[in-house]
């Protein structure tokens, strides 16, 4: 069972009147990628930021290694904001080396690991380069090295992959996970569903502030390990409704979605449907975590169920 | 403490290697002497330098025993020649030259009358109208030895009375030039340190801005508070304005030295009054820096400042308005009541006690008391606008925004 480093309990958060963040409450594992995932407006840089202690939260916990202090120790945490830049007329080593400074890591040692990072990610020889004279990736690349130079226990990724091209997004990725098989242990912010299904190893979905979904990746998939099915043709919606292991119909003009409780065999599903339904075509999925994203952020009843049992 | 001073060090290094920065140190030393010195260079250049020839008519024959010795032709820029020609033959002849030309009659009236008659062309400068007064007294003494006054009788007339003015202070004499240079030279050195940080100090406010455009406040407070990141930019710009100071220093002491070598500048400026003055200069950067760092944190696009934040950066220049009455009246109303507000405060003293004789140490204790309750204050709401206005990006404060902040 690995380290929990991070523990996030109970966390509140309140802008004016209007609160951001309802309880919120999740541990970053060592060696364990997680993702923080939610539509825009969900929450997941106000909890990131109070990770951070860059905001104060009005109430709850966070913890770093169980140690029960009241500040995070900074130094040895990562951090890559969604909202980042550098200065522009500096070298590149100069704000490498000045950011591993302020985490009091040992000078000589971060010039290795900057030239050894700035090798891997295709800016050899560029370490004399002013930042203002670099591509967005290359900047991109340099403040990925700059969160991760001082070899964090606890690195917090916020949209990591955004705006990146396919080959930047796979060696990011790479070294992400070669990080998280070092022992770092990876809070991460993404938008793209393929990406976490990808990495994650733990999963935590905000809506709205309230955490709707959280848990390990196959028991998140365990969870919504339901089924859909897609009937095109003319249905009355009720008598749909009164189909076994139908949870829930929506239904558009002649296209009806039968979402189906997770505990149901699908062939013998199949073969008990009422033989006077009007099928045209038929299909039977499973449910992404791509739709649950959607779902949750298009405010449809999908997870309403799993709502109401968080909040 | 230990972060501030990364910070600082950063800030400072940055911009101790930025170009323009490095441009600027050495050039504002280089064009305060051209400044200084460009008037009297250029009127210069407008003189004429070729001499006036005067031709002296002497039927008196007082020039070459009574007159010459007590002028210098040379420093006049004369070219004098003794004439025998008439004056209607002078005329004649100097119609043809295109040179400076005067004829100039010392007869029996000169003497008698005190009338003298000189004649120019068109090519002799309206100086020489000035520069002939000095045959005055010469010819005046001569007028009272024919009068038939002895030589001490014409002493007491033609010396005049002349007022000299001595201070006794504690056992020693001194001049009244020599005292005055005395408290204007610790005080002017202070000036100059109060004027190159409040100077570098307005870079603050460039770089907490930048720091919002370029976004990377919130990587750098993942590692630091935002106290720290503020004290930090203030000290580092407090490096910055002391190197320019140390700078400037070197590039003007020996030219100082060199100019006014009859006074003892040194003996002036390392006097028991300077630390006071250096410290009224060293508040007054620490109010105007919180002040700039905070309306900084403000501030992503420069361009578009509100008249309320383009005020603020007007603040350190409101005491020019009370320049005249300080140096007319050093302990009058004006002098008093800009002593007493914080933002006029750190200038008005270091000029009205670069004046004054005897120092008011009562309203100095006030005003520093005012002047470190005001840089607490606002310090304070620095630290709050700065906190939370470094991390929003994107736009600039409102006034409302600010003041929500503040109260918050």
């Amino acid at each position: 069972m690995p380290n929990t480093v991070l523990t996030v309990q109970n966390l509140r958060k309140s802008f004016k009147e209007q609160q951001v963040l309802y309880d919120v409450s999740f541990n970053v594992k060592k060696g364990e990628i997680t993702a923080l995932l939610g539509p825009n407006g969900a929450g997941k840089s106000t909890t990131i930021r109070s990770i951070m202690g860059i905001i104060y939260p009005d109430h709850g916990t966070i913890h770093f290694n169980g140690e029960q202090k009241s500040q995070i120790p900074k130094h040895k945490i990562g951090y890559l904001p969604e909202e980042r830049g550098l200065y522009k007329n500096v070298k590149i080593m100069d704000i490498l080396l000045y950011f591993a400074e302020l985490k009091d890591y040992p000078l000589k040692k971060a010039k290795e690991r900057a030239l050894s990072y700035l090798k891997k990610f295709g800016l050899e020889g560029k370490e004399k380069v002013s930042i203002e004279e670099l591509s967005k990736g290359m900047g991109q690349k340099v403040q990925f090295i700059a969160s991760i130079i001082h070899e964090p226990e606890l690195l917090i990724l916020d949209e990591p992959f955004s705006g990146l091209d396919p080959v930047s997004q796979d060696v990011f990725k790479e070294e992400i996970r070669a990080l998280a098989k070092s022992g770092t242990a990876i809070l991460l912010s993404a938008h793209q569903m393929n990406v976490v299904e990808e990495m994650a190893d733990r999963l935590i979905m905000l809506h709205k502030g309230k955490q709707v979904i959280s848990g390990s990746m196959e028991e998140v998939k365990r969870q919504y390990a339901s089924f859909k099915c897609t009937i095109h043709g003319k249905n009355d919606e009720k008598k749909l409704q009164s189909i076994a292991y139908v949870t829930r119909v929506e239904q558009t003009d002649n296209v009806s979605i039968l979402f189906l409780d997770q505990n149901l065999s699908p062939s013998e599903w199949i073969r008990e449907l009422p033989s006077d339904i009007h099928i045209e075509e038929f299909r039977l999925d499973r449910i992404s975590l791509h739709e649950i994203f959607i779902d949750v952020a298009s405010d449809r009843t999908l997870t309403r169920e799993e709502e109401e049992n968080y909040a | 403490m230990r972060n501030s001073l990364k910070v600082a060090r950063w800030e400072f290094k940055r911009n101790a290697k930025n170009k323009s920065f490095v441009i600027s140190l050495f050039l504002t030393p280089v064009l305060f002497i051209l400044f200084a010195t460009l008037p009297s260079l250029l009127s210069g250049l407008g003189s004429n330098d070729e001499p006036v020839n005067v031709n002296v008519s002497d039927p008196a024959g007082i020039w070459e025993e009574h007159i010459e010795p007590y002028i210098s032709p040379s420093d006049l820029n004369w070219e004098v020649r003794v004439e025998t020609m008439s004056q209607d033959e002078w005329m004649n002849t100097s119609q043809e030259d295109e040179s400076a030309a005067v004829f100039l009659v010392l007869d029996e009236a000169a003497i008698h009358d005190g009338q003298v008659t000189y004649y120019s062309n068109d090519s002799t400068p309206d100086s020489f109208a000035v520069d002939i007064q000095h045959l005055g007294p010469p010819l005046q003494q001569l007028s009272l030895q024919h009068a038939g006054l002895s030589d001490e009788q014409m002493n007491a007339v033609t010396s005049g009375v002349q007022f000299n003015a001595e201070q006794v202070s504690g056992q020693e004499t001194t001049t009244s030039e020599t005292n005055s240079l005395e408290r204007i030279v610790p005080g002017a050195f202070a000036g100059l340190i109060l004027f190159s940080i409040v100077m570098t100090g307005m870079m603050i406010f460039q770089s907490a801005s930048q720091e919002k455009k370029e976004k990377v406040s919130e990587i750098v407070l993942s590692s630091l508070t935002p106290a720290d990141l503020m004290q930090g930019k203030i000290i580092g710009y407090f490096w910055l304005g002391m190197l320019q100071v140390g700078v400037w220093l070197i590039v003007a002491l020996p030219i100082v030295l060199w100019r006014f070598n009859e006074f003892p500048i040194l003996e002036f400026l390392l006097v028991p009054e300077l630390p006071v003055l250096i410290l009224i200069a060293l508040i007054g950067y620490l109010l105007f820096a919180a002040l700039f760092v905070g309306l900084g944190a403000t501030i992503e696009d420069i361009s578009s400042t509100s008249n309320f934040q383009g005020m603020i950066m007007m603040l350190p220049f409101s005491p020019l308005i009370l320049i005249r009455p300080i140096l007319s009246d050093p302990n009058g109303l004006a002098a008093q009541i800009g002593t007493y507000i914080p933002f006029t405060s750190p200038t008005v003293l270091i000029m009205r006690l670069s004046l004054l004789e005897e120092w008011p140490w009562i309203e100095i204790g006030i005003a520093i008391t005012l002047l470190i309750l005001s840089v607490w204050i606002v310090m304070k709401l620095a630290g709050k606008i700065f906190e939370v206005g470094i991390l929003l990006y994107g736009k600039n404060a409102s006034m409302s925004d600010i003041v929500k902040w503040v109260r918050s």
